[in-house]
């Protein structure tokens, strides 16, 4: 068996995301985008800059700007380096 | 790679972070929807938070008042730091 790919581990690229933009999925229907500014092993995540994106019971898109903010760790899903959010429509 | 793509590439950590908003005004969201305001006293690591001059507010209206409120921070799902100016928007 040969390690030809040196490991890298997950936190190690989130940490890489750190200064730029970052798209977050919550285990609920609910995501994040803001530039990632730090975060802790419990992936409690500072944002800033961040947009909050909701659906309501229609389907309708709810958004609401924040400006700096600490994200609890516990209801995060996924997190996508560079992503813009959720596709608009019109 | 990134480097001087972001205009502050510092960083800062949740510790940092509520070091920086302790005794500040901020909003918290919890994770049923319900947001609170006000100017934050304390609090731990398990984002369990001490507010005072507290408002609920729920959607877009202000359903409470009340002077010291704990919440326990299982429900929380945000603290936001909050500029004065910037939070009369729905009064």
């Amino acid at each position: 068996m040969s390690e030809s790919i040196p490991p890298v581990l997950p936190l190690e690229l989130v940490d890489k995301c750190i200064g730029s933009k970052i798209w977050v999925l919550m285990k609920t229907d609910k995501e994040f985008t803001g530039i990632l500014r730090g975060f802790d092993q419990f992936v409690n995540m500072v944002l800033e800059d961040v947009c909050e994106y909701e659906w309501s019971s229609e389907g309708r898109l709810i958004t609401k700007q924040l400006d700096q903010i600490l994200l609890n760790g516990n209801n995060i899903c996924v997190l996508i380096p560079g992503g813009s959010g959720p596709p608009q429509e019109t | 790679m990134q480097a001087g793509s972001a205009t502050t590439t510092e960083k800062r950590n949740p510790a940092d972070f509520l070091k920086q908003v302790v005794g500040k005004p901020v909003l918290v969201k919890l994770n049923s929807g319900v947001e609170y305001r006000g100017i934050l006293a304390c609090l731990d690591g398990y984002m369990n938070i001490a507010m005072e001059q507290t408002e609920e507010h729920v959607g877009t209206q202000l359903k409470n008042k009340y002077g010291d409120t704990f919440i326990r921070g299982n429900n929380v799902l945000y603290i936001a730091a909050q500029k004065r100016g910037k939070q009369r928007k729905n009064e």
